[in-house]
């Protein structure tokens, strides 16, 4: 019964931080390449993040009814912010040196994108995704409100049925999945870091 | 080869290059220097359209630049910046092979111009090929910075400051080196630079620049022998003084700060510094600072004394040259001695430094061969 909890929560968490990194990404991208939208786009992320948790999910719940991709959606645009962010400051912070030399010796703007400039950013997007992988986990909790099943219901009931020790079993399996994607994300990042600076 | 007709940049109001017109020929190793912001790096990002000049025209190889695909352009035309800008994604040998691999050469043709050019600057492809950027000194990164620019053997070759941050001996030997490199292949290279000494090395001709226009543009002997402006003197300043040692003071060979010590000082004591510091005679200086005379170890041993004060131990004169003196009269007074080194005062009589025969030797030195570094 909690084991099927714990790999629902996993599954939302995990498809909505591919959905939200295929999403980023580009955005990400897109912000770093076009100056005039970049605003936007930076602006637009942040917002999404200020909304609260709850009422996110509760507004897309009523246009697309209650249900596992009303949690997604809810999540993708939840973690966004991270992912869009660390993409465009991963790239509009490279050393403008290499940038330069890059376009000197007659590299087109995708070239220099995919052969250079991606690879120098993708430690920092991967940070992104770390945080937005952390983020997911907790923001999850809410999806039980909209119908989405995971470790929140667990929690929900507890609080319902006023029993201490169902919630603390909820609340304790989430912070280690929080840490475990945390430390193991981290230990990742640590390994290309190395590598790129060797 | 490269000819610049009528060009001018602006931005905003400021005019940074103004109405430019000149030739650099075919293999010529052209040097563009200048004061700071006087338009020697516009110059250079003009030739690979890094930067689009608002009138006139550039050509390279008789053709306008700017009907001509800046990326096709940029890859017939090599580039290396002060920032070397390396890709540190990409082994050593990845990044020389950058342009060749986008011209699409073949792999193997790729490795063995790789090869060949690690080989011309010393760092042999099997031990350097495969390391990353990081992991080469400075030096050895703008070695590679070169490489890559010639990798695909572009007629032109643009260098903005390349060894402006390395360290002086490293500088000196990336400076031969391209020297050679320009000796070997035969083609034109734009360099960029604010030193003066550097410039009179490398090139076939200096193009000198001021406020957006050419001041002069000479060979590095003409312009030792004709500086067209005083800028363009003082830039020179220093080298003019070196080709010219007649003019030369005691000062300027002196080894200063000698070490002295007081006459009251004890003569146990200084001979333990004598000792400490392996040389066999101390500068004695009275309360005033000013130059008492010469004590040598022999001196000491002769007077037989083994305490009190160092003064009472017999000076010898050793003779002595004041800092403004001709640098000539001081070395004839050392020759004539019989001393190991001529005393050198400031004018208000305190000890300024010595002259040893070392700086004679380092003196004629640098008469017959020039700045010896
Ligand atoms: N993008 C820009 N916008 C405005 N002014 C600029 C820009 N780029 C350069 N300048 C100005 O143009 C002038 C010439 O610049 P340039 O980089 O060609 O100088 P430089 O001779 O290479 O100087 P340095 O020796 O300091 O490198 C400078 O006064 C600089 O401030
Ligand atoms: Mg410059």
């Amino acid at each position: 019964m909690t084991m099927k909890l714990v790999l629902e929560h996993l599954y939302l968490v995990l498809l909505s931080v591919l959905f939200s990194t295929a999403v980023g990404l580009p955005l990400g991208i897109f912000a770093y390449l076009n100056r005039p939208a970049r605003k936007v786009v930076l602006w637009a992320s942040e917002v999404l993040q200020t909304i609260p948790a709850l009422a996110l999910l509760g507004m897309v719940m009523v246009l697309f009814g209650a249900g596992k991709p009303t949690v997604i959606i809810g999540l993708v645009l939840y973690s966004l912010l991270p992912i869009v962010h660390n993409t465009f400051l991963g790239l509009d912070n490279i050393n403008p040196g290499i940038k330069e030399a890059a376009r000197g010796m007659g590299l087109s703007k995708w070239d220099r994108l995919f052969s250079i400039e991606l690879p120098l950013a993708f430690p920092m997007v991967f940070t992104g995704i770390r945080i937005a992988t952390v983020t997911a986990v907790g923001v999850a909790v809410f999806a039980t409100s909209v119908g989405g099943g995971g470790l929140g219901s667990i929690i929900n009931q507890g609080i319902r049925t006023q029993n201490m020790r169902l919630i603390f079993s909820g609340t304790l399996t989430l912070m280690a999945m929080a840490v475990v994607f945390d430390a193991g994300m981290a230990l990742i990042e640590k390994r290309m870091n190395r590598r790129a600076t060797h | 080869m490269i000819r610049f007709e009528h060009v001018t940049k602006k931005y905003g109001d400021s005019v940074i290059l103004d109405d430019l017109s000149f030739e650099i020929k075919e293999g010529e190793f052209a040097v563009l220097i200048g004061p700071s912001g006087c338009g020697k790096t516009t110059t250079l990002k003009s030739i690979n359209r890094l930067i689009e000049p608002d009138a006139g025209h550039i050509y390279v190889n008789g053709k306008d630049i700017a009907e001509t695909d800046p990326v096709k352009l940029r890859r017939s035309i090599g580039y290396v910046i002060q920032q070397i800008g390396l890709f540190p994604n990409m082994t050593v040998a990845q990044n020389i092979g950058v342009v060749p691999k986008r011209l699409k050469y073949e792999k193997s043709e790729i490795l063995k111009i790789t090869r060949e050019l690690m080989d011309m600057v010393d760092m042999s492809y099997d031990e350097y090929g495969h390391k990353y950027p990081s992991e080469l000194s400075g030096g050895q990164q703008q070695r590679i910075g070169v490489l890559r620019a010639l990798a695909a053997s572009p007629p032109i070759v643009l260098m903005d400051e390349p060894f402006g941050a390395l360290d002086p001996m490293t500088r000196s030997s990336l400076q031969e080196e391209i020297i050679r490199l320009h000796k070997k292949l035969h083609k034109t290279f734009v360099f960029v630079t604010h030193d003066m000494d550097e410039a009179l090395k490398l090139a076939d001709k200096i193009i000198f620049m001021e406020g957006g226009h050419i001041i002069q543009m000479a060979t590095p002997e003409e312009m030792l022998e004709n500086p067209a402006s005083d800028l363009i003197r003082s830039f020179m300043g220093k080298r003019a003084a070196d080709s010219a040692p007649v003019q030369l003071t005691a000062a300027d060979f002196m080894r200063p700060n000698p070490i002295s010590v007081y006459k009251n000082r004890g003569i146990r004591e200084c001979t333990e510094i004598m000792a400490r510091r392996h040389i066999d005679s101390l500068l004695i200086k009275n309360d005033d600072d000013t130059y008492a005379g010469v004590v040598s170890v022999n001196s000491i041993k002769r007077s037989g004394k083994t305490t009190g004060p160092i003064g009472e131990v017999p000076l010898s004169e050793n003779a002595v040259s004041y800092v403004t003196e001709d640098a000539m009269e001081s070395f004839d007074k050392l020759l004539n001695s019989d001393k190991d080194y001529v005393v050198v005062l400031n004018e208000d009589d305190t000890i300024a430094g010595i002259v040893t025969k070392t700086s004679m030797a380092k003196a004629m030195a640098d008469a017959l061969w020039g700045d010896a570094q």
